[in-house]
C-alpha cells in the first residue's frame, strides 16, 4: 500500500516538473542557463540543509563546474525518476543525481567523465546478526527504484532467495529496515556511510560490490557542448583541489580522498620471508606485500614496490626516494625519532637459532663464541644489547641468507632473528633450529618519514582496520603462517616443487635472469656512452694549454677516481634527494654514478693517450701554421685514439662488471636478480655459478669484439 | 740586398737558466746563414724563437717589418711563411706521404685538394721521391723521411726555411741526398737559416757562418773567415774538435 502511494507521489512530482519546465518558455532561449535535474534527497549527493537550501556533493560539483566554465545552472530537485524522464523528454538539459553509469543507461544517455566511484553495499539494522547474503533467504529486502544497488540486489534475488520491496526515496527505504519491515537494504556505499555517520541506525554488512561510477548525464545525442564543458570543468576542479574540498565537506577529509588514485613508492627488503620475498615467478609476495597491496586496493591508491634491501629502503624513505617502508620493521623508540609509524600490524619477537645439530640451547652457552646478525634488525639490536653480558662476538651480514649460511657452516654458532622469519626459513629447509622463546616482543609497523605522507599513514591505518574487520588480514596471515603455526608455508612457496638442478634453475628463472641481463647491458651501454662524452671532455680539458682548465680536469679525475663506486652511488641516490628534495629514479642515479666514475678513468687515459703522442707531431703541425685545435683534431687525436683503444675496451668491460655494484640502490640488474632468486630458493652456490657464467660469457664476447676492433684500428 | 730577419737583443730564459743572452742577428733576403756551435749552446732555441715555437723572453724579432716577438701578432699566419725542418723529421704518422704534404695547404684553404695534390707530386719530384706519394711514413728510410719533411715545409711556399740539424739523425749514406736537396734550394735563392755540423755544406753553400756559444754570438763572417781565419779562441777550439774527430 505504502509503496503505491509513494510511486504515485513520484509520478506526481515528475508531472509537476514537466509542467514547470514547459511553463518556462524562455528556458531554451537563455542559452547559458542549463536546467539540471537531481534527486529529492540522496545525501550526501543532494539534500536540503537546515536552511532548506539544496546542497550536496552533486550540487556543489555542478555549481563549481558551472562557475569554472562560465555557464549558469539551475539544479532542480525533482526526484531521480522524474529527472531521468525529464531529461529524456527534453524538459531538462542534464541530470546529476548520484547516477551510476550502466550499459543500459548508456543507450539513453551520454555521460560526462565519471566523477565519483561507488559500489553497492548491503546494510542491516544496527545490532542485526545478518552479515552475509546467505542469511537473506526468505527475507524481505528494501530497495530504491532505478538505482544500481537495486539492480545488483535484483540480480542476486534468485540465488539467495529473498524478496524485494521498492521505494522511491532513500529515507523510506532506510526506515523500512530500521522498523524491521525489511531485514536489509542495498544502497551505494557513500550514501549509507554518510547516513550512518549522521545517525542512521544501520550498519554496513558487506564489502562494496558491483563497483561503478557516477556520471553526469544528458539525453543521448544532445547537449554535446554541455558535456564537454562539464568534463573540462571537472578536470579543473579536480586539479585545483575544489573537488576534494567538496567531497571532504560531506564525507570528512578522509585520508582516502587524499591518497586516492595516487601511486606511492614503498621500499621493502630484498628477502625477509614470510614478509617479503620473490616467489617462483619472481613476483614479490609475503605478508607485508599482500597487506600493503590489499590496503592500497581498499583505499584506492597504488603502490610501487621497490625491493631495495632493508637499509637502502629505510634510507630511501629518509631521503624521500620512497614514500613508505614496509619491511618487517619493528617499531622502536629510536626509529620513532626518524619515522612516523602506523598502528602495529604484526607482533614479533627475537629468537636465537643454532645449527640443527648444535648442542647450544642457552644464551649462556655463547660465551666466547661468534654470533651472526643482520644489520639494522631488532635481532641485531638484541644481540648487541646482551653480548657483553653473555660474552659473545657479533658479526654482521647484509641479508638473511648469508647470516643463516654463516651459522649452518659453523662460522658462527648462532644467529638472532625475528620469530616468524626464522620459523619460515626453517620450514624452507634452512638447517637451523630455534632454541629460545621469543624475546623483546616487538610490533612491526609501516613507516613514513617523520612529518611526511600523513595521508598515506592514515590510509594505511584505516585500511588495516578495514582488512581486520573484513577478515582479509587473517586470510593473508594464514596464507603464510597457517592458523597458529607455520603449516602452509611450504605449500605457498612451492619450494618442494622447484627443480633444483642447474638446468632446472636456469629454466625456472630464465625470464628473471634475462631481464636482469638486459638491465645490466642497458646500464652499461647508456653509462659508457655518457661516460665517454664526460671522459673525453675532461681529458681534453687536461691537455689544452690553459692552467684553469687543466686544474679542473685534474680535480675532476682526482675526485671521481678517488671515490669508491659504492659510496658514489649511495651519495647520488640518497644524498642528492636529501639536499634538493627531488627524487632521482634509480636507473638515472646508476647512470650518473657510472658516468662520473668510469668517465674519470676515461678522462685519465684520454689525457694520457694524447700526452703519449710525440710532442714533435704538434710542433711540426704548428710550425706549418695550423692552429692548436686543428692540429689536435687532424694529427694528435687520431694518433692518441689509437693508443686509447685498448684502454677504452678495457673500461667497457670494467663498466659492465661495475654495474653489479648498483644493486645496492635496488636496480634489478643481473646481480640483484641473482640475490633475489637466492633469497627464495637458498641455492646460493648454483645461482651464483649461473650468474658468474653469464657475466663471463658476455665479457668473453666483448673481448672478442675488442680484439677485432683493435686489429682493425692498428696500422 | 734587403733585410729579411732582424733579431735584436733576444733573450730567452727557461726558469732561471738564461739560454740566449742577447742575440743580435740579421738575415738578408736570399741569404743562407749557417749556425754552428757546441751542444747546449742555444742554437735550437734561437731557431725555434724565429717561428715562436719558443716564446721570446725579451728583445725583438722583426720579420718582413713585423715584430713577431709581440703578443698581438697572428702567429699562425706568420708561420705559414716560415718553413721548418726538424732533426727528427716529425712527419705525421697517421697520414700518408702525400697527405703530409697536402695537409697544411688544404686545411688553411691556400689550395684546393687537386691543386695541393699536383703541387705535392711536383715537390716530391724535386726531392726525388715522386713514386712515394701513396707510401706510408713508416715505410720510408730516415733520409727519405727528411726529404718529405722538406717538401712538406715547401708546400706552404715559405720565403724562409729553418733547418735544425736536418742530417744529424741520419745514417751517413743518407746525408748526401738531403744536403743535395738543400743545396738546390739555396741555389734557387731561398732564404735559409741552417743549424748543422756539416762543415762541408757550410763551406760550400753558406753566405755567412755564425758561431754561437753559451747563448751568445761570438763570431760571424764568411765561411772562409770562420773556417780559415777564426779569431775567437773558443771558435778555434770548437773547430779543432770538430775537424779532427
Ligand atoms: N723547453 C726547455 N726547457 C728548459 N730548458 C731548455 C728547454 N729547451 C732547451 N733548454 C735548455 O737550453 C739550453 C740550450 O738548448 P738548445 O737545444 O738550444 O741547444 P743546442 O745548441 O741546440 O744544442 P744541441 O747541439 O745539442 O742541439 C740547454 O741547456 C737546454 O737544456
Ligand atoms: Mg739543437
Amino acid at each position: 500500500m505504502k509503496q503505491k502511494v509513494l510511486t504515485a507521489f513520484g509520478l506526481l512530482v515528475a508531472f509537476a516538473t514537466i509542467l514547470f519546465c514547459l511553463g518556462l518558455p524562455g528556458s531554451k532561449a537563455q542559452a547559458k542557463t542549463y536546467q539540471i535535474g537531481t534527486d529529492v534527497t540522496y545525501p550526501p549527493f543532494e539534500f536540503a540543509n537546515k536552511q532548506n537550501k539544496y546542497v550536496g556533493i552533486d550540487i556543489d560539483i555542478m555549481k563549481a563546474i558551472a562557475k569554472e566554465e562560465g555557464f549558469k545552472v539551475n539544479v532542480k530537485p525533482v526526484g531521480f525518476n522524474a529527472a531521468v524522464q525529464s531529461v529524456q523528454s527534453g524538459q531538462l538539459d542534464g541530470i546529476i543525481a548520484g547516477m551510476t553509469i550502466t550499459p543500459q543507461r548508456k543507450d539513453k544517455f551520454d555521460f560526462g567523465t565519471p566523477y565519483y566511484k561507488t559500489g553497492a553495499v548491503m546494510a542491516v539494522k544496527k545490532g542485526s546478526d545478518i552479515t552475509s547474503l546467505k542469511q537473506l533467504k526468505g527475507k524481505k529486502v528494501a530497495l530504491k527504484t532505478g538505482t544500481a544497488a537495486a539492480d545488483y540486489a535484483n540480480s542476486l534475488k534468485k540465488k539467495y532467495g529473498f524478496k524485494t520491496v521498492t521505494f522511491d526515496d532513500s529515507d523510506n527505504m532506510y526506515q523500512d529496515v530500521t522498523t524491521g519491515n525489511s531485514v536489509a537494504c542495498f544502497d551505494d556505499q557513500p550514501v549509507l556511510q554518510y547516513g550512518i555517520k549522521h545517525g542512521l541506525k544501520l550498519q554496513i554488512a558487506t564489502k562494496p560490490a558491483n563497483q561503478g561510477w557516477y556520471g553526469f548525464g544528458v539525453k543521448k545525442g544532445t547537449h554535446k557542448d554541455l558535456v564537454k564543458k562539464f568534463n573540462a570543468g571537472l578536470k579543473k576542479i579536480q586539479a585545483n583541489g575544489t573537488y576534494d574540498k567538496i567531497v571532504g565537506k560531506y564525507l570528512g577529509t578522509s585520508s582516502n580522498s587524499k591518497v586516492k588514485g595516487k601511486t606511492f613508492v614503498i621500499g621493502t627488503d630484498v628477502t625477509f620471508p614470510p614478509f617479503e620475498f620473490a616467489n617462483k615467478n619472481n613476483k614479490y609476495v609475503g605478508i607485508d606485500m599482500d597487506l600493503i597491496r590489499a590496503i592500497a586496493n581498499e583505499q584506492g591508491f597504488k603502490v610501487k614496490i621497490k625491493a631495495l634491501g632493508f637499509n637502502a629502503a629505510v634510507q630511501a624513505v629518509e631521503s624521500g626516494q620512497a614514500d613508505g617502508v614496509i619491511a618487517g620493521m619493528s617499531i622502536t623508540n629510536e626509529r620513532k625519532a626518524q619515522f612516523d609509524f602506523s598502528k602495529p600490524y604484526f607482533n614479533s619477537g627475537v629468537v636465537m637459532a643454532v645449527a640443527s645439530n648444535s648442542k647450544i640451547h642457552k644464551l649462556s652457552e655463547l660465551k666466547g663464541k661468534r654470533v651472526a646478525v643482520k644489520t639494522g634488525t631488532s635481532g641485531a639490536d638484541y644481540a648487541n644489547s646482551i653480548k657483553k653480558k653473555y660474552g659473545f662476538k657479533v658479526v654482521t651480514f647484509d641479508d638473511s641468507n648469508n647470516m643463516y649460511q654463516d651459522v649452518s657452516t659453523g662460522n658462527s654458532v648462532a644467529c638472532f632473528e625475528d620469530h616468524p622469519v626464522m620459523q619460515y626459513a626453517i620450514k624452507q629447509g634452512t638447517k637451523l633450529k630455534i632454541v629460545t622463546k621469543p624475546a623483546l616482543n616487538a610490533p612491526y609497523g609501516f613507516a613514513v618519514k617523520k612529518g611526511h605522507n600523513k595521508a598515506l599513514l592514515q590510509a594505511f591505518n584505516t585500511g588495516l582496520e578495514d582488512l581486520k574487520a573484513s577478515g582479509t588480514y587473517d586470510t593473508i596471515k594464514a596464507k603464510y603462517l597457517g592458523a597458529d603455526e607455520i603449516k602452509t608455508a611450504a605449500k605457498t612457496s612451492g619450494n618442494s616443487a622447484e627443480d633444483r638442478t642447474f638446468i632446472g634453475l636456469i629454466k625456472q628463472n630464465k625470464g628473471a635472469l634475462l631481464s636482469g641481463l638486459q638491465e645490466t647491458l642497458w646500464l652499461t651501454v647508456v653509462s659508457i656512452f655518457f661516460a665517454t662524452i664526460f671522459g673525453v671532455l675532461v681529458g681534453l680539458m687536461g691537455v689544452v694549454p690553459n692552467k684553469f682548465s687543466q686544474g679542473t680536469s685534474t680535480t675532476l679525475i682526482y675526485l671521481f677516481r678517488g671515490m669508491p663506486l659504492l659510496v658514489l652511488a649511495l651519495f647520488i641516490y640518497t644524498g642528492i634527494p636529501s639536499l634538493t628534495g627531488q627524487k632521482i629514479p634509480a636507473f638515472v642515479a646508476g647512470v650518473v654514478t657510472l658516468t662520473f666514475n668510469e668517465g674519470a678513468y676515461i678522462a685519465a687515459f684520454v689525457k694520457g693517450g694524447i700526452e703519449a703522442v710525440d710532442p714533435g707531431q704538434m710542433e711540426a703541425s704548428r710550425s706549418l701554421g695550423l692552429p692548436f685545435g686543428k692540429s689536435m683534431r687532424k694529427i694528435i687525436l687520431p694518433q692518441g685514439i689509437r693508443i686509447m683503444v685498448p684502454s677504452f675496451i678495457n673500461q667497457f668491460i670494467i663498466t659492465l662488471k661495475d654495474t653489479s655494484i648498483l644493486s645496492i640502490i635496488g636496480l634489478l640488474e643481473l646481480t640483484q636478480t641473482g640475490k633475489i632468486i637466492i633469497a627464495r630458493n637458498l641455492e646460493g652456490f648454483k645461482v651464483w655459478t649461473i650468474v658468474a657464467a653469464i657475466y663471463l660469457i658476455i665479457i668473453t664476447l666483448l673481448t672478442w669484439l675488442s680484439n677485432w676492433v683493435q686489429r682493425r684500428t692498428k696500422v | 740586398m734587403s733585410e729579411k730577419v732582424k733579431v735584436t737583443n733576444l733573450v730567452k730564459t727557461f726558469g732561471d737558466n738564461e739560454v740566449l743572452k742577447g742575440i743580435n742577428l740579421t738575415v738578408q733576403n736570399n741569404e743562407v746563414v749557417v749556425i754552428i756551435g757546441p751542444s747546449g749552446s742555444g742554437k735550437s732555441t734561437l731557431l725555434r724563437n724565429l717561428n715562436k715555437l719558443e716564446e721570446p723572453t725579451s728583445g725583438s724579432i722583426v720579420i718582413d717589418n713585423v715584430d713577431i716577438a709581440r703578443n698581438d701578432v697572428d702567429i699562425n699566419s706568420v708561420r705559414e711563411n716560415i718553413g721548418m725542418v726538424f732533426q727528427h723529421f716529425n712527419l705525421f704518422k697517421n697520414l700518408s706521404v702525400g697527405e703530409n704534404i697536402m695537409l697544411a695547404p688544404v686545411e688553411l684553404k691556400k689550395e684546393t685538394k687537386d691543386e695541393a695534390e699536383a703541387q705535392a707530386k711536383k715537390l716530391l719530384e724535386t726531392v726525388g721521391l715522386q713514386e712515394k706519394f701513396d707510401a706510408t711514413v713508416q715505410s720510408l728510410s730516415g733520409g727519405q723521411q727528411q726529404r718529405v719533411a722538406i717538401a712538406r715545409a715547401l708546400a706552404m711556399n715559405p720565403d724562409i726555411m729553418l733547418f735544425d740539424e736536418p742530417t744529424s739523425a741520419l745514417d751517413p749514406e743518407m746525408v748526401g741526398d738531403v744536403l743535395e736537396v738543400m743545396k738546390k734550394l739555396a741555389k734557387q735563392g731561398m732564404t735559409m737559416v741552417v743549424v748543422t755540423h756539416e762543415m762541408g755544406f757550410a763551406k760550400e753553400v753558406a753566405d755567412r757562418v755564425v758561431f754561437v756559444d753559451d747563448g751568445q754570438i761570438l763570431e760571424e763572417g764568411t765561411p772562409e773567415q770562420i773556417f780559415e781565419h777564426p779569431k775567437n779562441e773558443r771558435l778555434q777550439d770548437f773547430l779543432n774538435k770538430i775537424l779532427n774527430v
